[in-house]
């Protein structure tokens, strides 16, 4: 396992620090622009009524008229540059293996060496989890270092960050495991990320048209976003125990066949 | 125990061709040939053993390892490398000594840097800034670093100088002279014959010959060039049945024998000739011979 970790290591430092300063950049500039953009939101409805529903699916709430400093706070973590960082990073990283080794050819050299597929496999998540709480924990740097200095009404509360942190990092869960479950029935990796691509497009796009139409709205339950809902969590003050479990659940399901997939198929690169 | 056995063993693509009915024993200490043309079953063969495919039916072993369901186990004892090695790009010498011993849980540098230094390869250079000649390289000496008991070699002298050939040749030597078996998969027929003794050939998929390589160069026809006294004698000569001609030019003709050069001998002996030269049989010649047989059915 040492081997394993110490090549994802020398193979994701760069691209992972890159992501982690990125998601901080954004989480910053969102924590400073955020509570006056959003202090104006009134108006901005009136004169784009779109906005409102799009930001309804977004938040998982209605925002009513005007946005309250919670849901202004709220609205930085589903925002879809905040999202769209994390989710590449997690297309990027988990179709390396095997999708990414088969298609450069590299798994020959990899699975010459003494290592079982199910050690690769768990040697991948291993990096992959760790990749994501660095991303995360520089990113939210950040909005901290940020909120202190520039908007004190976005500064979080411990608890309150703790919880979302909680959801965020389950639905982090939920979609690298399936990334991860597409890479191992994949021979080329462009495929794979397209596929995952496309899914998550899907699930995301699903959230908004539940909003704008009717028949919709019973497959929202299928949007990842569904179970993501920090303004719920700011709300209530409670952990969302549920949608944890359901991102969670799905997670491990699509992490296990991932893990049996790869160990039952055959490689083949020529 | 034999170091490499599989039985049986065949891998079936679909409508694509596999291998069919692989039989192979490869005995420890031996340097065995294995050869056919590009899209024989060769690789498909070796990855089976590798653990990368499963087979459709059959078995392999490897020291006694399942390949498929003890795989793991069967490579700590492999050292194995490919012709169209790649490896990772950030990988350096040093790098790929420290990664691949910590995947073994075993020092490999002292040995891996003695290779290094026979097969010349600097150690700062990223795989990314490599020749084609020396990822090869890369490649050998991390699939013979460990001291494998079993070395998996597909086509390994791809981008490899003549010289270099020479080095890994005699490291191969040298690992069979220890007792550790070597399985050299290749389609140049020259570096099989200088370093097997025992070759299969492979074609459409199955083994067509597992023998000798003496007993199969005695199975392979000769060529033989006669120069008769002239030209005249030449043309009204009487060939005996075992006798091909192939050219024929004024006094110098070209023949094949099939079968014994002492009973051709014989009949030459009376026969107005001034000069006689009979070829030993190659490879080359034997393999050819059975790419010829499989017409008119074959593929």
């Amino acid at each position: 396992m040492r081997g394993l970790l110490f090549k994802i290591y020398l193979e994701t430092r760069w691209p992972v620090f890159c992501f982690g300063l990125g998601l901080a950049f954004i989480m910053a500039v969102l924590t400073w622009v955020l509570p006056t953009v959003l202090g104006d939101i009134e108006q901005i409805f009136k004169t784009i009524p779109i906005i409102k529903p799009l930001i309804t699916a977004l938040l998982g709430v209605n925002p009513d008229s005007e946005l309250s400093a919670q849901m202004t706070q709220a609205f930085l973590w589903v925002h879809p540059t905040v999202l769209s960082i994390l989710w590449a990073h997690e297309i990027m990283y988990c179709t390396r293996s095997p999708a990414g080794e088969i298609d450069r050819g590299t798994i020959d050299f990899l699975l010459g060496l003494p290592v079982s597929r199910w050690k690769l496999h768990c040697a991948e998540t291993v990096g992959w989890l760790i990749s994501g709480i660095v991303i995360v924990g520089i990113g939210i740097l950040g909005h901290i270092l940020t909120a202190q200095r520039f908007a004190a009404e976005m500064q979080p509360s411990l608890r309150v960050v703790v919880f979302i942190l909680c959801n965020l990092l389950s639905m982090y869960v939920a979609v690298g495991s399936m990334a991860m479950l597409v890479s191992a029935m994949s021979d080329h990796r462009n495929r794979a990320i397209g596929v995952v691509f496309a899914i998550l497009l899907v699930s995301f796009l699903l959230n908004f048209l539940a909003q704008f139409w009717k028949p919709a709205q019973p497959w929202a339950r299928l949007s990842i976003l569904e179970y993501y809902r920090p303004a719920e969590i700011m709300q209530t003050g409670m952990m969302p125990w549920q949608n944890i479990t359901v991102l969670l659940m799905s997670g491990l399901t699509f992490w296990t066949s991932a893990a049996l997939i790869l160990r039952r198929r055959s490689i083949c690169t020529v | 125990m034999s170091a490499i056995e599989t039985q049986h063993l065949t891998k079936s693509y679909g409508a694509r061709r596999g291998i069919r009915d692989i039989e192979l024993s490869v005995n420890p200490g031996e340097i065995f040939g294995f050869l056919g043309p590009n899209g024989a079953g060769k690789s498909t063969t070796i990855r089976v053993l590798l653990g990368f495919l499963k087979a459709s039916s059959g078995s392999a072993t490897i020291l006694g390892h399942d390949c498929w369901k003890d795989s793991t186990h069967a490579r700590q004892v492999i050292g194995y490398v490919s012709g169209d090695i790649r490896l990772y790009p950030w990988l350096t010498l040093d790098r790929a000594l420290k990664f691949v011993g910590l995947v073994r849980k075993t020092d490999i540098r002292p040995f891996g840097l003695e290779l290094a230094e026979r097969f010349q390869l600097e150690r700062h250079v990223p795989v990314g800034r490599m020749s084609k000649g020396n990822r090869q390289k890369l490649g050998l000496i991390l699939a013979l670093a460990h001291r494998p008991q079993v070395a998996i070699l597909d086509e390994p002298t791809s981008g490899l100088d003549p010289l270099m050939q020479d080095v890994l040749g005699e490291c191969l030597r040298e690992m069979a002279d220890e007792g550790r078996t070597v399985f050299f998969s290749s389609h140049t027929l020259s570096e099989v014959e200088t370093l097997c003794k025992r070759i299969a050939i492979v074609r459409d998929g199955s083994i067509v010959a597992c023998e000798d390589l003496d007993t199969l160069r005695n199975q392979a026809p000769r060529i033989v060039r006669i120069t008769f006294e002239s030209a005249i004698a030449a043309s009204s000569v009487q060939w005996p049945d075992f006798v091909r001609l192939q050219q024929h030019r004024k006094a110098v003709c070209e023949l094949q024998i099939n079968g014994s050069a002492v009973k051709f001998i014989s009949w030459a002996a009376g026969q107005p000739i001034v000069d006689i030269s009979v070829s030993r049989p190659n490879l080359e010649t034997v393999f050819r011979k059975f790419y010829e047989d499989r017409q008119p059915g074959g593929a």
